[in-house]
């Protein structure tokens, strides 16, 4: 089992034409996610890696049955090509891009709240359920399957959780990358919420850095609703006030945004927290028990 | 994008927030001319991107155009919190009766603009939340219909403000959420917004920062973010592409992702500390990896380099190259090790290891890191 994501989905890849859409299509193809269709305004009637290309998202709804699309559209079209997606009816919206402008992404959000549809990003490596499919840019070498789900803020440190837990045996029911900007689409409790509906799912890791709240309004929401156990890291501890490190979210202004504010507030939810990844693994060992199953 | 105080005054004038009348001085004489024509007692501010000026004496009052003079001139050759201070900004002093607060930020968790209003002004807001919540009030606002006066004037009834007060307030917010929304903001705020002994509203300070992923879209702010960065290593890595921040300690750091970078920061820290902070972000190459070398190898007292090299979207085989050309044609004592997983990693081991650089294949980061620690010895 998995969440949002399986073998089955009738993925779109939007901006497939370009340099970045043709490579990650073939390594998506490649791991075995169900691709039917592309879009690239203009370049309707083309193929790339066999996959047929559209003009519009309605004509690949249309005539191939799209229903989770993966962007990688340049920062400036992100805005026009969402509402086009929501408005088509596509129930999956992953935005890979970088750099998308923050009051777009927030436009983007509110004409899709009431459509039934689940946005990831911007600047998420997107969502990898493993040994079925992957929609994006994450390697699939650095995931196995398995029962834990991963939402991580950071797109390469949702690949070092991964291979840590694979190393030590620990497989995922699905990995997601929720976007690394101040206001991504969809908020860590709301991902924690249907990871804990999953019943593939025995354990929940969150993947988190400086800057922002999203921590700490999740901490509230696993006291308050959360029934699978929650293992959390924050990176970020040596990150000195006011830089801006990369990640157009991940500053820390005062106390607001510490991981000093962040780890407390898990705390007292309960949840255990690592400083570093490869603590991670052992609070899921032992926080999971000899009882567990792997596979 | 931080804009300096005088840049987010015009731009609140222009959308009719009230600010007072100001000039900007970046000489003691231009200073006191400015003085002069404004009328004393005048305030001497120091333009520089940094909050706690008052503190650093930043902002000083002047009655007389000798003392205009000589403040300007000594706030001009000081530096605060490391920044030069190359302007300042000459306003007239305002007799105040009240201070209040009023800013429009993001709520990065729901997703849309927050307005915030508080009667408790000239001081932190955030420890004004947490000691006096019921000073301060703030209200999610729906993007695509806007803040409407309407909500505005509800929200400064709340902090207890009197029915002709809070129209006053609420059209001054609902300014300021149009400068906000105008510019592509992350933050526009009024910290004191002052009621003036004469029963004035004024903006008495002006701090805004603009969404770096939008400045594309603004060519008439005439930001040109390079120009605000002090350090030379720091500006050449904004040149080049990467984020390179620039660090105090003697291990240098090249990751794929911000994250990744973070938390390599992290374990350094263990044991030494981070020269840098770099991240290439999802466009690497050849060239841009030979760049990022000439860069990361510029700073003084480095002892050894850690790369680590996530295969995700990044072509990382050809960024190994301009690694190893780099490496070929700037022979280095500084150890280089690197670690590298994803999409082609063998390969991209491969070419590593033929330039001279140290793979070191354990999975964590932490046990790659282990080998650094230990070439270097000892540690604190």
């Amino acid at each position: 089992m998995s969440i949002l994501l399986d073998g089955k989905t009738r993925v779109l890849v939007q901006g497939i034409t370009g340099r970045v859409g043709q490579a990650q299509t073939k390594w998506m193809l490649e791991y075995g996610t169900n691709i039917v269709a592309g879009v690239t305004p203009g370049k309707g009637g083309e193929e790339v890696e066999g996959v047929p290309v559209y003009n519009t998202v309605a004509q690949a709804v249309a005539e191939r049955g799209a229903e989770a699309s993966v962007f990688f559209v340049p920062p400036a079209a992100v805005k026009g090509a969402a509402l086009e997606t929501i408005d088509a009816g596509i129930r999956l919206i992953v935005v890979v891009t970088e750099h998308v402008p923050v009051h777009d992404a927030m436009e983007i959000k509110a004409r899709a709240a009431g459509r039934g549809v689940w946005l990831l990003g911007p600047t998420s490596p997107g969502i990898i359920t493993p040994g079925e499919a992957k929609m994006g840019i994450m390697p699939g070498n650095m995931f196995q399957p398995g029962r834990i789900g991963v939402i991580s803020r950071s797109g390469t440190l949702a690949y070092e959780i991964g291979v840590d837990l694979a190393a030590a045996g620990l497989g995922q029911s699905t990995a997601i990358g929720m976007g690394a900007d101040p206001a991504p689409f969809t908020s860590l409790s709301e991902l924690l919420r249907l990871f804990d509906a999953d019943p593939g799912t025995d354990l929940v890791i969150t993947v988190g850095e400086v800057g922002g709240t999203q921590e700490e309004h999740a901490a509230r929401f696993i006291a308050e609703k959360m029934t699978k156990p929650v293992v959390a890291y924050v990176a970020g501890h040596s990150v000195p006030e006011g830089k801006r490190m990369g990640h157009a979210g991940a500053i820390v202004h005062g106390e607001m945004g510490t991981t000093r504010s962040k780890i407390s507030a898990f705390q007292k939810a309960g949840v255990d927290v690592a400083m570093y990844p490869v603590d991670v693994v052992k609070l899921v060992q032992k926080k999971l028990g000899k009882s567990f199953q792997t596979r | 994008m931080r804009l300096y105080e005088f840049e987010a005054a015009s731009l609140f004038r222009q959308e009719g927030v009230p600010v007072p009348d100001f000039a900007i001085a970046d000489s003691p004489r231009q200073a006191r001319q400015a003085a002069e024509k404004i009328g004393f007692p005048v305030v001497i501010k120091a333009q520089v991107l940094s909050g706690g000026r008052g503190l650093a004496g930043g902002v000083q009052t002047a009655d007389s155009p000798e003392q205009a003079e000589a403040i300007a001139g000594r706030v001009l050759k000081s530096a605060i919190r490391g920044l030069p201070v190359n302007r300042v900004m000459v306003v007239p002093k305002a007799a105040v009766a009240r201070e209040f607060y009023l800013g429009v930020t993001i709520d990065g968790v729901v997703g849309c603009p927050v307005v915030i209003m508080s009667t408790a002004g000239g001081v932190d807001i955030e420890e004004t939340s947490r000691n006096h919540p019921e000073k301060v009030t703030s209200c999610q606002v729906p993007i695509l219909s806007g803040l409407s006066l309407p909500q505005a004037e509800k929200m400064a009834r709340k902090t207890g403000l009197t029915a002709d007060e809070s129209s006053r307030m609420a059209d001054i917010l609902h300014k300021l959420y149009n400068v906000f929304r105008k510019s592509e903001a992350t933050i526009a705020e009024i910290n004191p917004l002052a009621l003036t002994t004469k029963g004035d509203y004024l903006a008495l300070d002006a701090k805004m920062e603009i969404d770096d992923s939008a400045l594309f879209r603004h060519p008439e702010l005439k930001i040109s973010p390079e120009d605000r960065i002090a350090s030379p290593l720091e500006k050449k890595g904004r040149q080049i592409g990467v984020t390179y921040v620039e660090l105090d300690g003697e291990v240098g750091i090249i990751s794929t992702g911000a994250g990744l970078g973070m938390a390599t920061m992290d374990i350094i820290n263990q044991r030494y500390r981070p020269a840098n902070f770099l991240e290439t972000g999802g466009g690497i190459s050849e060239e841009l990896l030979y760049q990022v070398m000439e860069l990361v190898m510029q700073k003084k007292g480095l002892k050894a380099v850690f790369i680590n090299l996530l295969g995700g979207i990044n072509p990382i085989h050809e960024g190994a190259k301009g690694i190893v050309r780099f490496l070929q044609s700037h022979p280095t004592d500084i150890p280089v090790f690197a670690r590298v997983m994803g999409n082609r990693q063998e390969e991209t081991r491969q070419i590593l290891r033929g330039g001279g650089v140290e793979v070191v294949t354990d999975v964590a980061t932490e046990q790659c890191m282990a080998h650094l620690f230990q070439r270097l010895g000892g540690g604190r």
